[in-house]
Formats: C-alpha cells, structure tokens, sequence
C-alpha cells in the first residue's frame, strides 16, 4: 500500500468523526434555522411572509456552523494522528499527504451534504415553513454548484488552519503557536483593511465574478495555509 | 517469516548528539546494534533511553552524529521506518478512537501484522476493545502498546518501559509471548527497562545508558558471570574474599552479604564449603547496583577481554 494510504485509512478510521459529524452538523444547522423560522411565526404567520423569508436569505448559519468543528478536527488530526502514524513507522512528508487527502474527503462529503441539503430545502420550498438555510446570498442563491463550491472551501480552509496550529504547535511549541494565531489574526484584519479602502475596485471586481471571487480567494488561501502546514510538519517532532 | 528480519545489517550509531536547548540528553554516542536480537536498554531516569529509541525511529531529530538502520538513514526514509515500530510509554492517542478502530486499521502500517496474535493478546491481557484508546488505564495502555508491537511483526521493534503499570500476572504474559513470539519471529528488538532482572531473562545483551553514554554493552550472561555473591558470617566471608574486590557488603546481624568480583573457581567452591559460605549468583539488577554505572564499565568490559 502507498504509505500516503496508510494515513489516508488512518484518518479516516473513525467515519463518524470525520465524515457523518460535519455532515450531521449542517443537518442540525437546518434543524436550527427551522426552530427560528417557527419563532418567528408566532408573530408573523406561517409559512413566513414575503418579507420574512427574504430576511431569511442573509442567513450565515452554513458559514458558521462548521468551521469551529473542523479546526478541532484538523488540529487533532496532525496531532494525535501524527503521534500515531509516527509511531507505526510512517514518514512526515507521508503522514501529511495522506491526512490531506482525508480533509478533501471531509470537504467533498460535507460539500455534497450542503449541496443535499439545498436540493432538499428547495424541494420543500424551505423546510415547508419558507426557512432558508442554504438557499441564501453567501452560498450563491440557490445555485448548487456556488454552494458545493463555497461548502468545499470553506471546510478545507478551516480542516487546514487547524492542521497548521497543530503543526506549528508539534514543530515549534505553544508560544509559537500563539504567536501563528495574532499572526494570522492581523494579517486577517490587514486583508479587510485593504478591502475597504479599495473597496470601489473590491465592489467591482466582485460584481464581475460574484461568490466565485470569494471562492477563489477562499481556495488560494487554503493552498498557502496548506504549505505552511506542510512546511511546518516537515519539522514536526513527536 | 518477515524475510527482513533475518537479512537486515542492523542499527549503526555514531557520534549521536541530542540536545534539547542548552541541555545535552545524548552525547557522542556510540551504538552497534545486530539484527535479530533482543536488546534490554537500562539507566535511570533521564539518561536519554527514550531519546535513543526516539532518534532511532526519527521521532524526533538528533542534533549530530549519524544513525543508519540496514545501512540507510532512517530520516524520512519510508522504506526504512516502515519496519520500526516504537509506541511510546505516553503514546498519544486520537481522542475519538477506539481501541478496535485502531487495531483495525494496523494492517496498513505492517504487512506482516498478525491479527491472530493481537486478538489474543487483547484477550489475554483483557483489552477493552470498545473504550476510547485515551481512556485506558496505565496499565491497558501498556498492555495495547504491547499487542500493537508484538502483532506488527516489525523488523526492529522498540519497547519503552512496557511493564508500566502490568501487574505481575500481566508482565508474565508480556515476557511469555515475546519469547514465543521471538522465537517463530526473530527480529529485533530493543526494550528500555528499569526491571532489570525481571526482564534479564529475555535479554541477549543489556545496553547501559548513562548521561547520555553507552557505558556498557555487554552479554547478559557474561554480565552475570563477572561477579558472584558470598553469604555467611562476616568474618568468614571477608577471609574467602581475601584479596578480591568486594563491591557491595550487606550485612544481617553477624551475617555478611558480599559481591565480589571474579568468576567462581573449584579451589572457591571447596574453600566456601568447608567455612559453610554459600555462594550464590549475582543479579544484573544487583551487580548495576552494586557496583555503579562507571565502575561496571571498567569491571565488565574487563572482564569480556
């Protein structure tokens, strides 16, 4: 077997941490959106409104519910597996290609969850009270390709960022890590600051290209994110 | 048969250094250690035994010197580190496997692995399969370590403190089925240990570590015969000993304990005899302890020549 295999099969040796979780917490992100729609319908009628239900397409519950879990899942990845495949004679540059292979099985899965969900939701015309919960602006409006697409990315950069502070941490130690965190923190904030001062060209370059832009952004990121990680793995110790 | 195990040239250090900051763990260190053999490495604490064993298996990287295993460097070397196996006496675990999900997934990482022989030892050493690996006790979790080990029939296989937390029923299990296991499945073995005499019985050679130097490597048995104890009253003894080295003296009341250096005679069986002296094997645990990590240096590589 290719030693990358090895740890692919590793990571993914606990399905239902790293495939039926994220999947099951989109669900649940539903579950949620359909609890408030309720709510509001005790004031404004169900199913809700025109009004409401356009309120309701802002909604940013699948932007929000998933990262949080998958850089746990990518922190505890190359960090206790690392320890593991270390341990069962695998090599570094091995483990990490192997456990990013597993993170584009995690993404697609709950990609193709989110893109399930949406088919759903519309198929209900929104969870039969008019909910919104993927048929909304940040996940291209409907379309599945934008939601596959933005659903993917996200999940990979959020899997990536908590590979690379669970490098970071292995390679250079806590006060690194730290410091990896604020780094990336103000670098985050640098990028929002430039964005609004362009923000003539940012509004215009966006309108050309829509969510794609923003995919595209995503996906660069979870390429240098991912070769930070790589970089930082190389010199990982157990 | 892992036809590696028996065509392999061994594990090859020179001048290993290890420092971790401004303190230095291994120190120019120089090991040969030949296929096929079970290796005891012993020291106290902090003489570096699991840094040894770490560098070795490129766990962690060591700051000079250079390690050769089959004459390759193991660093990043898959085919070489593919036949290591080494859990660490606090091996981490992923929090959210179990100890099945982990058993299952082993045959990836080792051809050889023999799934008969783990169920066994999970068996044997009462294994809770289904409890998160995390979660095991001290004890279970040198009990898992020990089934992962010996099941993945890796050519060069290290043990850190395996014992840890069995109790005496458990360790005997441990040092029975790596003496069956050994031998249908010669490989090699090196096993850090603080229970020296419990485990002098699976050791060919005992490596002694100490600040960082290997400063002794010698046969087990040859260890065991380059000093004898003689028991009886103190005045007898010390006369017997005559102009030998006593390395340690323990006295009970008027009866005297004494360690001494040397290789027991015909003429000394007769003399002990007649001065109702018994003469007794020394232990390897007793013989480090009687005479101290230098001094065993000198008196055993003395008494190889």
């Amino acid at each position: 077997m290719n030693p990358s295999m090895r740890s692919l099969r590793l990571y993914l040796s606990n399905k239902t941490y790293v495939v039926a979780v994220p999947a099951v917490t989109l669900l649940a992100m539903v579950v949620v959106s359909v609890l408030i729609a309720l709510v509001m319908g005790i004031v404004v009628g169900l199913p809700l409104p025109a009004a409401a239900e356009e309120g309701f397409r802002g909604n940013l519950g699948s932007l929000t519910a998933l990262p949080g879990f998958l850089v746990s899942v990518g922190a505890l990845a190359v960090n206790r597996n690392f320890a593991m495949a270390l341990a069962f004679g695998s090599t570094r540059r091995h483990f990490w290609t192997g456990t990013a292979l597993g993170f584009a099985a995690t993404s697609l899965v709950t990609a193709a969850a989110a893109v399930v969900l949406l088919a759903l939701e519309k198929l209900t015309h929104g969870w039969f009270v008019h909910a919104h919960a993927f048929d909304v602006v940040a996940m291209g409006s409907g379309s599945y390709l934008k939601t596959f697409g933005m659903t993917f990315v996200l999940s990979a950069l959020s899997l990536f960022l908590g590979a690379l502070f669970g490098t970071v941490y292995r390679a250079f130690g806590t006060v690194a890590t730290s410091i990896t965190a604020i780094t990336l923190g103000v670098v985050l904030m640098g990028l929002v600051a430039l964005g609004v001062w362009q923000r003539v060209r940012v509004i215009a370059y966006l309108a050309d290209w829509g969510l794609w832009a923003v995919v595209a952004i995503i996906a660069g990121l979870v390429l240098a994110v991912a070769a930070a990680s790589y970089s930082a793995n190389r010199l990982a110790t157990f | 048969m892992t036809p590696s195990a028996t065509e392999t040239s061994g594990i090859r250090i020179q001048q290993l250094h290890k420092s971790y900051g401004s303190l230095e763990v291994l120190s120019g260190l120089n090991l040969t250690l030949a296929p096929g053999h079970i290796y005891g490495l012993v020291g106290p604490n902090g003489a570096g035994k699991t840094t040894l064993m770490s560098t070795i298996c490129n766990h962690t990287f060591h700051s000079g010197g250079t390690i050769l295993i089959d004459g390759e460097d193991p660093a990043e070397n898959a085919a070489v580190l593919q036949r290591t196996c080494f859990i660490h006496e606090d091996q981490p675990y992923n929090d959210a496997f179990s100890v099945a999900s982990i058993l299952k997934v082993m045959p990836n990482f080792y051809p050889d692995w023999d799934e008969a022989l783990a169920q066994r030892l999970v068996s044997r050493f009462r294994v809770p399969v289904e409890r998160r690996a995390r979660k095991l006790s001290r004890g279970q979790k040198s009990a898992f370590a020990i089934v992962i080990s010996l099941a993945s029939r890796a050519a060069y296989t290290f043990l850190d403190e395996p014992y840890l937390g069995l109790d005496p029923t458990a360790r005997e299990i441990f040092y029975e089925e790596l003496l069956t296991d050994f031998g249908t499945h010669p490989r090699t073995v090196v096993m850090s240990t603080h229970l020296i005499d419990e485990a002098a019985d699976l050791m060919e050679e005992v490596v002694v570590l100490h600040e960082g130097e290997i400063v002794l490597q010698a046969d087990v048995d040859a260890a065991r015969s380059s000093a004898f104890v003689a028991r009886g009253l103190a005045d007898e003894v010390r006369a017997f000993a005559l102009d030998r080295e006593i390395l340690s003296e323990r006295s009970l009341g008027r009866i005297l304990s004494a360690t001494i250096r040397g290789q027991v005679t015909a003429d000394d069986e007769d003399k002990a005899a007649a001065n109702r002296i018994s003469i007794e094997p020394v232990s390897l645990q007793d013989l480090i302890a009687a005479l101290g990590i230098h001094t065993l240096t000198s008196a055993l590589t003395t008494e190889n020549r």
